[in-house]
């Protein structure tokens, strides 16, 4: 069974149709990367599964539960779906161990001993152990992304869902990001991104899934999505140098 | 040069008097500013609310508390209220009406720096799986109460400065001791100068601590405290 299942997903703001009848499949050690050009529904894909917004119609099952029905408990879930925000989201005011521990302290109930145990651990899978007294404020931007990445892996999450991971960096730390995503991918991490970056894209996954309008409009190898596509929405945006 | 004598003598005759009237001004300032942060916090967290009704409410309660002259919410208390039933010592009318001026203001200081931060932070936490409380105990108070020292600090010097009204409802407070020592020789000008230089030192104090604090709460990596 997939471990998240999407079914006519529809979301709307007022009469904007920003979803239209979503139907995915997420199994377990997957990684699913989600292309398409700014604003056509990316990602709203990802804050409908763990209900940052609250979807207009249709199912999403999160191991064959309706995250819909009434007795699912939020909280818990979105304990289970890893976020890893684009703009890295990372609490300024704690250090970079601060910021992986309070999670494991506040809502797994951990002690200090044991959620710096659970931290470092994390941290040190991406290479920022010798950085976990510094403030976000000291960190370079892919530096910041990694400590966001073990942020939400500390939680041991079903799945991590990346909402352009690397739009705010250099083709460097890109590419470092890729590194981690594909490190992860072989640790068996199950992982959603979502980018309008082709290199990231390229770096992560053979198949990618091309949104438009709201609309999955191809689910391809990468090689595939090119200037020559038989669809024009994907040709306009690969063409355009994306 | 007799009349600083003879101000210097009645000086230090009431400076028991005076040292009295000191404390008397330093622990007004010193529990509305404790009350008064508290209660500003509470008032800043409501502000929070998604509940229309609260939103409203709190609003209102900052603009009513913010636009009336604190000598009228005081006088209001302490002369206005017994007419009504409603009788209290001189403390604590004080303490009760700086209390609400005071959080007033410092819930008004929180929300215009709350209103400067960006929400991903916020929306970080959420996904994370924090609720609203937790929220605003781990990540949004921590960073208000930061970001808000000087305006807090501010307001504490205010604190002290505003006891000396306190003196219109007969605490006898430091400015109200100073008052009777002009009364008892006339050197209207030489107290009030006395009265003057206490002030400025104890908010020089003040102003010391406050650079110290805000040293000490600055965020690493970031230009603002």
């Amino acid at each position: 069974m997939a471990l998240i299942q999407i079914r006519e997903l529809v979301k709307k703001f007022d009469d904007h149709i920003v979803l239209n009848k979503i139907n995915l499949d997420v199994f377990d050690g997957d990684i699913k990367v989600i292309m398409g050009a700014s604003g056509c529904g990316k990602s709203t894909l990802l804050r409908c599964l763990n209900r940052l917004e609250e979807p207009s119609s249709g199912t999403i099952y999160f191991r064959g539960k309706n995250i819909m029905d009434c007795d699912v408990d939020i909280r818990e879930l979105r304990q289970s779906i890893g976020f890893v925000f684009q703009q890295f989201a990372l609490f300024r005011h704690l250090s970079v161990l601060e910021n992986v521990t309070l999670g494991l302290r506040k809502l797994r109930g951990m002690t200090a001993a044991e959620a710096n145990e659970k931290a470092l651990f994390e941290l040190s899978r991406l290479g920022m152990t010798m950085h976990c007294a510094k403030f976000p404020g000291q960190l370079s931007g892919g530096q910041k992304q990694r400590v966001a990445i073990a942020r939400a892996l500390a939680m041991d999450p079903a799945v991590v869902v990346f909402d352009e991971p690397t739009s705010a960096l250099d083709p460097v730390m890109t590419r470092e990001v890729a590194d981690v995503i594909n490190q992860l991918h072989q640790d068996a991490i199950t992982m959603i991104c979502v980018t309008h970056d082709l290199q990231l894209a390229s770096q992560i996954s053979d198949k990618v899934i091309f949104l438009d309008k709201g609309v999955i409009v191809a689910e391809e190898s990468i090689q595939d999505f090119s200037a020559q596509h038989y669809d024009e929405k994907v040709r306009n945006f690969f063409g355009s140098g994306s | 040069m007799n009349a600083w004598l003879a101000f210097e003598r009645d000086l230090l005759d009431q400076l028991p008097l005076i040292t009295d009237g000191l404390y008397h001004t330093l622990l007004l300032a010193g529990i509305v500013s404790c009350t008064g942060l508290m209660l500003g916090i509470v008032i800043f967290y409501l502000s929070l609310s998604k509940n229309l009704l609260i939103k409203r409410f709190i609003n209102g309660y900052i603009s009513f508390f913010i636009g009336m002259p604190l000598i009228v919410l005081l006088f209001l208390m302490y002369y206005g209220a017994p007419q009504l039933g409603l009788k209290s010592t001189p403390f604590f009318v004080a303490i009760f009406g700086f209390t609400l001026n005071v959080a007033a203001y410092n819930a008004a200081y929180m929300t215009t720096a709350y209103n400067g931060f960006d929400q991903i932070e916020f929306e970080a936490a959420k996904a994370l799986g924090f609720n609203a409380n937790q929220i605003f105990r781990c990540i949004t108070l921590p960073q208000v109460l930061r970001f808000s020292v000087p305006a807090l600090t501010n307001q504490v010097i205010c604190n002290l400065k505003d006891s000396s009204v306190a003196f219109l409802i007969q605490y006898t407070e430091f400015f109200a001791r100073i008052q009777e020592l002009a009364a008892t020789n006339f050197q209207f000008f030489k107290a009030y100068l006395t009265a003057a230089i206490v002030y400025l030192l104890l908010v020089s104090i003040i102003v010391l601590l406050a650079r110290a604090l805000e040293k000490r709460l600055v965020i690493p990596g970031m230009n603002a405290t």
